[in-house]
């Protein structure tokens, strides 16, 4: 069914399989059964508000593209739908249905034969939940069997539009945000409860959306990558290696071993002084001072060292497309090298503290379990996925960054609770740490990526940011952009959050949120 | 009344409210210096009900005269409560007494208006922190009874300043009764006071909160009573505690002494349970105060097996 438009042989990359909508689900099925990890799932346009009368829109039709990566392979599914084959589409909604024993009614009988309908697949894949809510905003695509399908990044008013309704004695609802007493990021949250005791929890995010994907559209790619930096600041590094691999790709280039190792110091940098956060951030939600400064005092510690490494505390303007813009060498890099050593030391000291108090192991064990299927069914990725005990680490597949030195955290026994993912992070920091003192035995140079293939019109970058697997999509001539998709950890790993949230005490939530610790403007692109 | 009365009651009135915003600010400040900060200095409380005195207050849409009268209906409460907690055991009677059921009431009565003003104002983290702070209630105030009540027992008086005067010395400790009496002491005092590990008081996260929550409403002068009214509990818990449920001496000037170093002893004692203690589960604090009135029972269970005089 398929037709493989490039696969360069010693560019493991993306091959793009067309596909039609009635084939649409068989074609997920099969990638969901040879093991494919699901990345992300978009519209390619033209988007909503550009089609402004109706009749236009239904004559040009859209695209949908689905990301599955196969180890360090990428497979794009691509589906066009068409106004001429509306009967066929019809069809496939109708059954589709009443099989998902969802009420047939208002989203099927919206298959009225325009090309912007295609069959839902989050029966089969609940992790593309989202991404069909966001198409549906954003590009006005509708899906077949997506039942009730809510808003997610549209506001509406009425509350039962986009909560999921909760009934019985006693049950009640809590909203908190999108402004909170603390400086936080702008969510809402609403807790259907009993007592102290939640429920469900719907999420109500996407508060400040920038539209940075459609501002990249038709710009160079120069300035996509300067874009896709503004996403988020504590990822930056992550997102905008993910859009220079992309590129990379599209362009035919392949980095050379110096651009290699550099781009991974800056992204395993960025993992350290998120992950200090982060433990630092769990003991802040249970009101454990000393943790949370001694964890806030040694991420402070790690940003002045990445400032001055690169003249930039989260690292903004040190990736760029094909050549390398951080060269590290001689005195200072022995000094990186040996302040990395004693934040390592500092850091293992301060998690001792947290690790042998027995009121913090109180709080943190039991508290927000995300079991491995509800981790699996929802495609959640990084850090939480793996205190789930799901294998989802990357980095080890990963032939772009140079992580042949990379030894795997030490198991920490996956019980998927706050304390997993707590220690999960303890873990990975003194991985990172090793392995940023293995890279650092040499200098970083001036560094350069070289043609291997001739270009592809698809390129997908898939990075372990700390968050978890970053995707960037870039859909590109060459020189302009024509559709950037980014999806970050935190956007596949919301949902995630909602699930280990309910059963759990509602003064338990700020812990069980930062277990997780994601950003909303990562999301909100 | 004798003039020499109200002269007493003023000094200690006028004591209590000037001291009492210190005893937060010092544990604040130790805090932070556990923490490794240098933090605010101990007079940082005053700095702030200064500033909040100074400005204006807010009524949320559709509260009414009860949110508008919680705040002086707390801090009036807790003034009468400083002066019926005699600072030493030779003071005058104050007009108010100093009987510990007078104490108990008054402290009741302010967790009860602001518990009413959460409830006027419908938001849902003050309601949140109100019905927490209230179930809690039901076990501290019968703690704080119960314990009160078993110290007395010896003494055959519920008046606070014969209290002091009978349990001054090392006579009891000997005995079961005066241990138990200041463990379970010791649970109302992070209880009342809405310290860790119970509660959290420098939190930020709504959904947390406990003592916090009825506060966030507040702003302005409003706010300015209710702090110093949370920093007179401190006031009185620890003058309890120092004169009542501690060894201590028996004359003016020692008992004066006494408190002089053991109200900052303490301070420093919490600050250290706060930066070691993470905040508890809030349905294990049940179970923490449960701890508490059975150590109290225990005391009485002691008191009338045998240590009868």
């Amino acid at each position: 069914m398929g037709l493989v438009t490039k696969s360069a042989p010693q560019n493991p990359g993306t091959t793009l399989v067309q596909t039609t909508p009635s084939s649409w689900r068989e074609a997920h099925d099969s990638a969901i059964h040879s093991g494919g990890r699901f990345r992300g799932l978009y519209a390619v346009g033209p988007d909503e508000a550009r089609c402004s009368d109706r009749a236009g829109r239904d004559e040009t039709g859209t695209t949908i593209r689905s990301v599955f990566s196969f180890g360090d392979q990428v497979k794009v599914l691509s589906a066009r739908a068409v106004p001429g084959r509306s009967g066929e589409l019809r069809g496939a909604g109708a059954s589709l249905a009443g099989a998902s024993a969802a009420p047939a009614g208002a989203s099927v009988t919206g298959a009225s034969g325009s090309g912007w309908t295609f069959p839902s697949i989050v029966d089969i894949l609940p992790a593309a939940a989202w991404d069909e809510r966001e198409a549906h905003d954003l590009y006005g695509v509708d899906f077949a069997g997506h039942v009730p399908m809510r808003p997610l990044i549209s506001h509406s008013d009425c509350l039962k539009s986009w909560t999921v309704p909760v009934v019985g004695a006693g049950t009640h609802q809590v909203a908190v945000g999108p402004i909170h007493a603390g400086v936080i990021e702008s969510g809402h949250f609403r807790f259907h409860v009993v007592g102290e005791r939640v429920l469900h929890l719907d999420l109500r995010l996407f508060y400040n959306h920038r539209g940075l994907e459609r501002a990249a559209v038709g710009a160079p790619l120069d300035t996509g990558l300067a874009i896709v930096q503004r996403a988020c600041g504590a990822c930056a590094v992550s997102n905008t290696l993910a859009f220079a691999q992309a590129c990379e790709e599209v362009l035919g280039l392949w980095p050379d071993a110096a651009l290699k190792t550099q781009r991974t110091v800056l992204v395993e940098l960025e993992r350290l002084y998120n992950h200090l956060n982060d433990i630092g951030a769990i003991c802040a939600g249970i009101g454990f001072a000393p943790g949370t400064m001694a964890f806030a005092a040694l991420k402070e510690r790690a940003q002045r060292l990445i400032g001055r490494l690169t003249g930039h505390r989260f690292m903004f303007g040190t990736i760029q497309i094909a050549k390398g813009a951080f060269c590290l060498a001689g005195g200072e890099r022995r000094e990186a090298r040996q302040e990395l050593r004693s934040i390592g030391e500092d850091s293992m000291r301060s998690w001792r503290e947290v690790l042998f108090n027995t009121s913090v192991q109180n709080r943190v064990t039991a508290v927000g379990v995300l079991d491995a299927s509800s981790a699996a069914r929802f495609g959640t990725v990084g850090p939480a996925a793996r205190a789930s005990g799901i294998p989802a680490d990357t980095r080890s597949e990963s032939p772009r960054l140079d992580y042949r030195e990379l030894q795997p955290p030490s198991p920490v026994d996956p019980t998927g609770d706050v304390a997993a993912r707590m220690a999960l992070r303890a873990a990975e920091l003194e991985t990172t740490l090793a392995l940023l003192d293995t890279l650092l035995r040499c200098d970083l140079h001036d560094a350069t990526a070289g043609a291997v293939a001739e270009g592809s019109p698809v390129g997908v970058g898939v990075v372990e940011g700390p968050r978890g697997a970053t995707t960037c999509i870039v859909e590109s001539d060459g020189t302009t952009i024509q559709r950037l998709h980014l999806r970050t950890a935190s956007y596949a790993n919301w949902p995630a959050v909602a699930h280990a949230t309910a059963g759990n005490l509602l003064p338990d939530f700020p812990l069980v949120n930062k277990s997780f610790e994601l950003c909303y403007a990562c999301s909100d692109r | 009344m004798m003039p020499d009365a109200w002269v007493s009651t003023l000094v200690e009135l006028a004591a209590g409210t000037v001291a009492a915003p210190l005893l937060p600010g010092i544990i604040q400040a130790v805090k932070a210096r556990l923490q490794g900060r240098p933090g605010p200095s101990p007079l940082q409380p005053y700095r702030e009900l200064n500033r909040l005195w100074h400005k204006s207050t807010v009524d949320p849409d559709g509260s009414g005269v009860v949110y508008r009268l919680a705040p002086p209906i707390v801090t009036v409460s807790l003034l009468a409560a400083v002066v019926v907690v005699p600072a030493t055991s030779f003071e005058e009677v104050s007009p108010l007494g100093h009987d510990v059921l007078v104490l108990v009431g008054l402290l009741a009565l302010a967790r009860f208006s602001l518990a009413l003003a959460a409830w006027d104002t419908g938001s849902g983290f003050a309601l949140m922190g109100a019905s927490r702070d209230l179930t809690f209630a039901a076990l501290v105030e019968g703690m704080l009874l119960a314990v009160l009540v078993l110290v007395a027992l010896p003494s055959h008086s519920t008046d606070l300043g014969t209290l002091m005067a009978t349990t001054s010395g090392l006579a009891g400790w000997g005995g079961a009764l005066r241990w138990c009496a200041l463990g379970a002491f010791g649970l109302v005092v992070l209880a009342e006071t809405g310290r860790q590990p119970i509660d959290n008081p420098d939190t930020h996260l709504e959904l947390t909160m406990i003592h916090e929550g009825p506060l966030l409403e507040y702003a302005g002068r409003d706010l300015a009573m209710l702090q110093w009214s949370a920093a007179a509990r401190h006031w009185i818990m620890f003058v309890l505690t120092v004169e009542i449920f501690l060894p201590h001496a028996h004359g003016m000037i020692p008992q004066l002494l006494s408190e002089l170093v053991g109200l900052p002893l303490w301070c420093v004692l919490l600050a250290v349970i706060e930066t070691w203690q993470a905040k508890m589960r809030l349905l294990a604090v049940p179970r923490l105060l449960g701890a508490g009135t059975a150590i109290a029972l225990a005391g009485f269970v002691t008191w009338f097996i045998g240590a009868r005089p």
